[in-house]
Parts: structure tokens; sequence; C-alpha cells
């Protein structure tokens, strides 16, 4: 095929926005990763940052960790490349075999885990430290996409429905071992969003949703007023439910969002600039070039800078529903729906912890928090997204 | 088939729409987070990166009633470092320590820290602080602090108290109102890292400190300063345990003047004695006020319509109440006599007859209505409420001593009160010392006279009052008379209870409280002079010239109108020799200091002659009847034998307690044996005997006869002997 062709049926908006909102990743990742000590070093003080333009902070920067997130974002370039490759459409004849390498894969972190904040995420392979729960995103997407596509118009009463719930459900539970319950529940979320689109009864779909939502929601009251039995560990529970009162643990649970919240609420409309942030230069804000760099965002550059991000997503998320729509075929469908699912949940969990009105769950920012695993993988996500789109008229191959 | 369908597409549609919600959602709490409790994170943000240094703010200054400032702070300098900013850290120190007296090693150390703040040295002096000043150094400053400064430091300090290092009010009105005083304290304001670093150069600023309120007290700087100079002069002439004069205002309840002895400087309060700035007697000191009470009962009796001036009384110079005997001060009595006479001779069968006649019950009523028994409520700190007999265990007994001001315990505010009360036409008033406050120079709070309650009728407080003016006129009081005015008020003269319960011999507080004019009451004023030393302890020859000395010149002063024609007393009132005699104590083979002590307290002055520790000899002799205030002599001899024997002379240890035996004993190296407990009644060698140093002498102590009551004051009244001669009081 033409490398013409190929560009025009690229989706250039889905491509332009993401590559826009990785820019502005990179430069609040540099941002937030520049402590105070670092512009001491340079010699600088609040009275010349503050006179300074952007093109100098910009200099100014700290560019470690800013250049390690570039060479993430280049090669997850390279693995959206190699996603779209090879038609989406093959990839159901490899889909079992995914979906074991996953779960061995998962189960390979419990026993080598390298333990990091109370939990077992990453594996070392060589200089690399590896996070399977992020690329089991991806592969449960695929395998599940799959998984409904071949049983379309069979999903019609819970007893139909049950098998769906197995099938995810066993990843879910190895990566609820780790513990990472903020990836268990964008398994909940792709495996819902799924659902939804694949089941021809709706209602019934919403309705096991809600049902489960609220025995979660019983299951924890029951435990606070009761005592009763939780799946859960302690401090996960309280992460899980400190947004309601953070001051109730300020040097505890609540420290992060409630220093995330006054980053945030100390910046005002147009923000404290970049470099700026006092909040997050002198590291009161914990994790913050990670899980709380919208926190960052919000503070530098104000209710402006997190507008203009939370509209690239909308234009961003806009195109990947319209992708889901166009697809050929219902695996094509679903798979652009997984995606949507997935990363739509990622957006709201992590802002909305920033603000206090979601839980802890340490689920980051797509294309914008740093972290490797997190960037191929939603690189990846976007090479599916391209996958179908390119694909959507059977005629072009 | 699936692209087109249009139920997806209509599930896609609704997905895209939820996640718009979503969106506008979290803006919305983002916006709500911004815009709504933005300045409140904004200052939480600051708080958390903000660490303070607090500058102490200037207290408020103390002025007397007129504007005339009694206490000021003084401004002097403390002085700090920025490490950071100080070029050479070792020059530096080099400089500074010598000028303050400092290790300059340690100052180095301090100067080189890692730190944005170190004071150096706080409030030092101004050459002191000139000269760090002059070498004019990076990175050292200066915080202007301040120092409490009393202007005249013999002016009321019990009343103005003192404040401690950190301009803390430690005691008095400095105390009581130190929140008004305080001010609001600055800051030097660093800003810090989370992980608690200064951070060099960001927001680092001083907030300056709010200067405290100014206090105008309803003191008068002149007033005061006349009371002070009359305690002075009661101080060279009697030597007094405690003396004190109340001056105030009747109609406001404001006090004009309060002084005490003995006194204190409040600039150096460290370097006094902690038992003299510890409390304010005029508010605490709880004593048996005698005859100046009988205003009180006298008050009750004519409210209550149980006497009136023209009815008859006859003293036959004692009175029986219960089954004892209480004498008259004047032996014989005072014969047939009015009641106006009764209260000119501060009769006590008189007294007595009149409260038995009001009442336990009605007596009390007015005993709570002029506020005793409970404190005044005066703002200083540590005052006492008196002591009154519980209502329901009072008998007749201590109605009658009651009634001539013995067996109660009032405190000399509460007292003055009440007599305020009575030249208040009956009106009870809330004593108070704060007349204005104010904050730079705008009042902020303003005194309203307080009106506690109407004790009396009108009517009654004025007949009362001349009653009162008749005894300055013609009867006991006359030594209070002040030219040109009408002057009321009563004198009294009480015995001290002693550390053991029962009146002591020999220890007398003398009193004397009156007002003036006597028509209009300006002015109210008690003296109270507690055991005076040298004899003469009669209120009205004691009290009573302290009173005339200082109304003289107060009612002067407040340019009151004089009364024309008025008479002054044909004689002033005299000692008339009372023929108090005394039994000299025996104090042979005492020590000297011991001796001397035991001579004073029996009303009787003492000189030696001789050198020694112990008395050999004396004269008059044991036992001998003499004039209160006569001199003894006594002749020391030292401890030892004079004949260098190694022997020494036994003492007499007759009715001293173990603890006083051991003592005197162990100062003439003999060793006690001894037998039982309580006082001594027996000694193995008679006084006089010498004996081998070492000697054992083995002395037998009996319990004291019967009064084992501890409890001072009030118990001892009800455990007295049958014949009682309670009151001194000749007035």
């Amino acid at each position: 095929m033409g490398t013409r062709r190929l560009v025009k049926s690229l989706d250039l908006t889905l491509i332009g926005t993401t590559l826009i909102i990785v820019m502005f990743g990179l430069v609040i990742v540099g941002s937030a990763s520049t402590d105070f000590s670092w512009l001491k070093q340079l010699g600088l003080d609040m009275d010349k940052l503050q006179n300074s333009n952007v093109l100098q902070r910009l200099l100014w920067m700290k560019k470690e960790y800013l250049n390690k997130q570039f060479t993430w974002f280049l090669l997850g370039i390279a693995a959206a490349a190699a996603v779209i490759y090879i038609p989406y459409e093959d990839w159901r004849n490899y889909t079992k075999h995914l979906y074991v390498i996953n779960l061995g894969m998962l189960g390979a972190v419990l026993v080598l885990g390298h333990t990091a904040m109370g939990a077992e995420r990453w594996i070392n392979i060589g200089p690399f430290v590896f996070q399977p729960s992020e690329f089991a995103k991806i592969i449960i997407i695929i395998t599940m996409a799959d998984f409904l596509a071949n049983r379309e118009g069979r999903l019609r009463n819970f007893k139909e429905l049950v098998p769906c719930f197995v099938f995810v459900g066993v990843p879910l539970l190895l990566i609820m071992a780790q513990p990472d319950l903020g990836t268990s529940l964008v398994f909940v979320a792709v495996l819902f969003s799924m659902l939804f689109m694949a089941s021809s009864r709706t209602p019934l779909v919403v309705g096991i949703f809600t049902a489960g939502l609220a025995a979660a929601v019983g299951l924890v009251w029951s435990h606070l007023k009761f005592g009763t039995w939780m799946p859960l560990h302690e401090y996960q529970l309280k992460r899980l439910i400190i947004f309601i009162d953070p001051w109730s643990d300020i040097q505890g649970a609540g420290y992060h969002v409630i220093q995330s919240q006054i980053a945030i609420g100390s910046s005002g409309f147009w923000g404290k600039g970049l470099l700026c942030g006092t909040q997050s230069f002198l590291e009161f804000l914990p994790i913050r070039h990670t899980d709380f760099i919208f926190s960052v965002l919000a503070e530098e550059l104000g209710f402006l800078g997190a507008l203009v991000l939370l509209t690239l997503y909308g234009v961003f998320l806009y195109r990947a529903i319209r992708i889901a729509a166009e697809a050929k075929d219902t695996y094509g469908s679903l798979l652009a729906t997984g995606v949507t699912g997935m990363i739509t949940f990622h957006i709201l969990v992590n802002i909305g912890m920033t603000v206090s009105i979601m839980p802890i769950t340490g689920l980051p920012l797509p294309l914008f928090s740093y972290g490797g695993s997190s960037m191929i993988t939603n690189m990846m996500a976007i090479g599916i997204l391209l996958n179908v789109h390119l694909r959507r008229q059977k005629i072009i191959f | 088939m699936y692209g087109t369908n249009m139920t997806v597409r209509k599930r896609l549609t609704l997905t895209l729409i939820l996640a718009s919600l979503a969106f506008v959602f979290l803006m919305g709490r983002l916006a709500w987070v911004q815009f709504v409790h933005g300045e409140e994170l904004q200052e939480k943000a600051l708080e958390v990166r903000m660490r303070d240094i607090p500058v102490e703010a200037k207290r408020g200054s103390v002025l007397d009633r007129n504007g005339k400032e009694l206490v000021i702070s003084i401004s002097v300098d403390s002085i700090y470092a920025t490490p950071g900013q100080v070029e050479d850290p070792r020059i530096a120190a080099d400089k500074i320590a010598p000028i303050l007296d400092m290790n300059a090693d340690k100052l180095f150390e301090k100067l080189s820290k890692h730190s944005s703040f170190e004071w150096i040295e706080r409030k030092v002096d101004n050459e002191t602080a000139e000269k760090i000043r002059a070498l004019n150094l990076d990175g050292i400053g200066f915080v202007e602090e301040s120092k409490r400064h009393y202007l005249d430091p013999g002016l009321a300090p019990h009343v103005l108290g003192f404040a401690g290092v950190d301009n803390q009010g430690l005691t008095g009105i400095e105390r009581s109102y130190d929140e008004e005083l305080r001010g609001q304290p600055g800051r030097i304001v660093i800003e810090h890292d989370a992980a608690g670093r200064p951070v060099p150069e960001a927001l680092h600023q001083y907030i300056p400190a709010e200067q405290g309120h100014d206090l105008v007290l309803t003191l008068d700087e002149t007033i005061q300063y006349f009371v002070e100079r009359e305690l002075d002069n009661v101080v060279t002439q009697y030597n007094p345990k405690l003396a004190l004069a109340i001056v105030m205002d009747p109609e406001t309840g404001g006090i004009l003047a309060m002084g005490n002895r003995p006194s204190f400087n409040p600039n150096d309060w460290g370097n006094e004695p902690r038992e003299v700035w510890d409390k304010n007697p005029a508010i605490w000191y709880n004593y048996e006020p005698g005859s100046t009470f009988k205003i009180i009962t006298a008050a009750a009796a004519l409210e209550e319509d149980v006497v009136k001036p023209e009815d008859q009384f006859y003293d036959p110079g004692y009175i029986k109440v219960a089954d004892r005997n209480i004498r008259c001060h004047k032996a014989g009595g005072h014969g047939s006599q009015t009641f106006v006479e009764v209260v000119q001779n501060s009769c006590n069968p008189g007294f007595i007859e009149v409260g038995l006649d009001v009442g336990i019950k009605r007596y009390y009523k007015y005993l709570d209505a002029f506020g005793f028994g409970s404190t005044t409520g005066i703002k200083l700190p540590g005052e006492a409420g008196g002591i009154v007999i519980p209502e329901g265990k009072a008998t007749n007994l201590n109605l009658a001593t009651m009634s001539m001001g013995q067996s109660i315990a009032v405190t000399p505010i509460q007292l003055i009160s009440a007599v305020a009360a009575v030249a208040n036409d009956g009106v009870l008033m809330q004593p108070q010392l704060v007349q204005e406050i104010k904050d730079n120079g705008k009042t902020i709070f303003s005194m309203k006279p307080e009106k506690v309650r109407q004790v009396i009728a009108a009517d009654t407080a004025r007949q009362l009052r001349g009653l009162l003016e008749n005894v300055v006129a013609i009867g006991t009081g006359r030594n209070a008379f002040v030219e040109g005015y009408r002057v009321g008020g009563k004198t009294g003269t009480a015995q001290v209870v002693g550390e053991s319960g029962g009146y002591v011999n020999g220890r007398y507080v003398a009193s004397f409280a009156g007002f003036a004019p006597a028509d209009d009451p300006k002015m109210v004023m008690l003296v109270v002079i507690a055991e005076p030393q040298g004899g003469v302890y009669y209120g009205g020859l004691v009290a009573a010239p302290v009173f005339q000395a200082i109304a003289r010149d107060t009612l002067r002063y407040m340019r009151l109108p004089e009364t024309p024609g008025l008479e002054k007393p044909t004689r002033p009132y005299e000692y008339v020799e009372p023929h108090i005699e005394v039994n000299v104590p025996d104090v042979v083979n005492y020590p000297a200091d011991e001796a001397c002590r035991i001579i004073k307290a029996a009303g009787l002055k003492c000189t030696t002659y001789g050198e020694g520790s112990l008395v050999r000899q004396q004269t008059p002799g044991p036992g001998a009847v003499v004039d209160g205030g006569t001199t003894v002599i006594l002749d020391l001899a030292p401890a030892t034998s004079r004949s260098g024997s190694g022997a020494v002379t036994v003492p007499n240890l007759r009715g001293s307690t173990i603890k006083e035996v051991g003592y005197v004993l162990e100062e003439l190296d003999l060793r006690l044996v001894p037998e039982g407990s309580g006082v001594a009644i027996r000694q193995s060698y008679n006084p006089g005997a010498a004996v081998k140093r070492g000697a054992p002498v083995r002395v037998v102590f009996e319990p004291p006869g019967g009064s084992q009551e501890t409890s001072p004051s009030l118990a001892a009244v009800e455990t007295q002997k049958p014949e009682i001669i309670i009151s001194p009081d000749i007035h």
C-alpha cells in the first residue's frame, strides 16, 4: 500500500491531538521534576524566575525525567507502528495465546515482583523496570473484544454474561493480588464499556453494573459500620474513601489529596506560572510528576491550563468514539470501545483524585503522567484505534 | 452490518454525552476548588510553607486616671543573624563576641549554621546595640523589642504588678489585664520547603507586632503618692508587720489609691522576696476587723429598726452572753448612755446587745448584702474572700463577738466596699480599677459604675453617717479629724489570732475606716496597720492619724469645698493610760534573739547589754508586772561558762515545743532526751544550773492544756476560756 494512501487513511486529528497532549505533558513533567535545589544550582531565585520568559524557563528545567519520558514516547511510537502494521482482524487468531501469556506475566509479578509502595507491580528485565499490569490492559481489550464478538447476539441474559465475567475475572484477581486496585478497576471499566456495546440487552448490563456498584458501596459501608469482611487491605480501603473527607487524616492518607487541593486551589485562573508552582517545587506535592501531574499543571498554568488539557482529551475521545462507530466489524468496534473506556476511566479517576472527588487509586493520566509502561501502553492503545480506523473500509487493501 | 447498526450508534452517542458530562463535572469541581475555595487554600499553602519566628509586641502603657504614665514599655534592641548573608562568619563572630561578652567560637558556629534565622542576643541596651550597629556587618539585623519600665517603682507596685522576661503579666494589673496589655506579636516569616529547609531569599518578611492596649486606671497618682508617703511614715514609726491603705470613690467604686507595706521594686522584682510581691494584702489579708466592723452592726440594727440613736443603754462593764461574761474595754463600763454614745465610745456591751437584738438570721442577711464571706470581684489576681462562720453553726456567742468585729475575718477590700456603701447612701458598688482601655488612643472600653445592690436605705445610711461623724468629732476617732471637713469614721483595734489558734497577747491590728465629707462623701478610706511595734497599737492612735494625713491632703487635692464653722475637737484623742499590765516573760538563759522576740511579742521593748548569745539576767525580772511598752534590759553572757571549764548553763525550757527545745539545746551543745510530746513541762536540770557540755538533758513534754484546735481564727473563738476579754479595743 502506498505511503500517501496510508497517511491519508490515518486519523490525523487523533494523531495531532495525541502529539499535542504528549508535548504538553513533557513540559509539565519537566516542570514537576524540577525541584528547588536544582534551581539553586543554576543560581536562580524566585525573583529571577518570576521575571523570566517561558523559553528561559523551559531551558532551566531539569531534563532528566523529560528526556526519559521523550524516549518512552519514541518507543511508544514504535510500538504503535507495530500495532498498526498487523491488520487487527488477524489478531483474532492469537487471542488465546495472548490471554495465556497475560496470565503468565501477571503470575510472574506475584512471584518475582519488585515491591514498591506496598505493592508488587514491577518486573525487572535487564535495565528496564516493566509493569505487566499496564500491558495487561491492552491484552484484555484485544482478547475480550474477540471473546465478545464471538458471542455476538448471544449476550441476552445473565447466564450468557457469566463467561464474560469469568474471562476478565481471572486476570483481574491476579492484579488485585499484587495488589493493584486501580488497574483492577480499569478492567471492570473496560469490561462494562465493551459489554454495553456488545450486549443486545443494554438495561441488563446497566442493571448488573448498578447492582455491582451498590454491592461494593454496601460492602464498604458495612465494613466501616459493623467491621464485616472486606477483600481489601485497610490502607487500600482508606485510600479508596479518603476523598470523602481528606482532612480526617491530614498526615496520612489525606496528605496527597490535601496537598493537591492546596496546589490547585492556590493557583487561580492563570496559574502561578511554569516552574513557579510553589507546592510542587518545594516538594510538598508528592509523586507529582506521575499520579499528581494534573495538580502541577493546575497550579502552574491555572484553570486555563486545565481547561486546555481537558479539551484536548475531549477531542481525543470524540475521535475514538467515532472510530468505534465507523469500524467495519463488531470486533473493531469493540476494540475501539475498549480503548475509549480505558482511557476515559483513567482521565476521570486521575483528575477526580486530584480534586478529591475520586478515590486514590494510583492511575496515571494517559499520555501526560511520567512513566514508561503507561506511555507505551497508551501509544499501543492509540495504535489499536488507528488500526481499526485504517481498515474501516474493506476495499482499501 | 455492524457499522451501520443504529443501536450501536445510539449507544456511542450516549457514551459521548456521558463522557462529556463527566468532563464538565470535573471542570466544575476544578473551578470550585480554585475559585470558591481558592483563597482559603492559598492561605493554607502559605501556612505549610512558612515558618515564623515571633516578635514580641510592645506592651501597652498603664496610666493613672489623669493620664499620667505609671508603667511604660521602653524599646530595646534584639540582635539576630541571617547566617546565609553573613559574609565571613569568622570575622563577624570575632567582632561581635567581645561587645556582647560572648564566646566567639560559639557565635561563629551560630553564624555558620545552615539556617536562615538565629537570635544572637535579645534585649540588649542601646549602647551595646549601637556598637554592633556601627560594625555595619552584612546579615546581622536588629529587631525592636520592649522592656517594662515602672516610672515610680514605689508607687502601688502591688496593684500594678509586673511582667516577666517575655513580657507576660505575672502579678497585679499586669496579670489580670495581660490579654489587653499584651498586643499581637509580630513575626519574621521565613519560607521553608517540605523538608523544613529554609528557602534563602525566598519570601522573608517582617510583620511588625501590634502594640498592646493602654490601661487608664482609676488610681490617682497624687493620692497614691499621699498613701505611699504616709505608709512610709508608719513603717518608720511603728515598723509593723503589715500596713495598708485603700482610698475609694464611693460613688463609682473606683479605687483611687491602694498601698501596702512591706513593698517592693517592680523594676527589680527578681531580687525581692517572693512573699512580698506575691500577694497584695489589700485584697488578700484576712483579719478580724475589730471595732471598725461595728459600722456593719450599727447599719443592720438601724435598718432593722431594733435601735434608735436616742435609745438608752447601760454598760456595767461586762455583758453576759450564754454562760460567759464579755468585758468592756473600759474597766467599770461606760454606765448609762444613748446609742449615739455607744457608737462614740465603741462600747462593747452596747454593740453586743444591739447585735443580739438583730438576731443571727437578720445579721447574716446584712453580712451577705455587704459582701462579707465572698470576694468582691475586683480585677486583681489573688483575692481572698474572708472567713465567716456558717450561719447554721453560728451561736449567740458568735453573734455577740461578731457584733464587735471579732470571730469574723474580712479582707480590707471587703470592708472598704462595705463602708463605701454606707457613704454612698446604702448602695454597694463594685470596686473597680480600670477606667478606660485605649487602643492607639481610641477608647475601646469605658468603665461604668456598677451597682451591686442597695444594702440599707439611704436614710439609714445618712443617720449612720451622722453617728460616725460624731465618733470623729467628739469620740474615739478624734485623731482622724480634718480641719475644714466633716469626717466620719470608726477606729478598730483587734487582737491577732495566733498560729496555734487563740488570741495572742501583744499582737494587734489597728485600723481606721472613714469617709469625708460626711454629708456627701467623695472619698472613703481604710487604714490597716497589723502588729505595730513599740507598745502603741490602738486604732485611734496609730491608724486614725494616718487617715487624717492622707484625707487632709486628698480632700484639698480634690478641691472639695471646706465646710465653714466646723469645730476642731477640743483636745486630740490621747493615749489614755489603760494600765495594760504585762507580765514580763522569763527569758533568762534563753538565746538572745529568741529572748528579744518573746519580749516584743509580749508588747514590751528590748535592749541588750554585754556580749554573748545567752541571757544571763533580765531587768525587770521575770513575772514583774509592768506597763506595756516598758523596756526590758537583757544582760548577755556567752553560752559557755566564764570559767572555761567546758560547763554550760541550762536554759529555761518550760513551755517550749520539742523543736524549740531541740534547737536551744543544740546551740548549747547539750543533748536532748525527750519524753512524751507537746510542750516542755519539766526538765532534769534546773534553769541556770551549770552542766558539762554534751550532757544529756531529760525533758518531759505534755500536750498543752486542752486547746489542740489547729484551725486558726474562727475555731479559736469557740475554744476560748469562759471568762474572756475578747477585745482590748477601747474605742
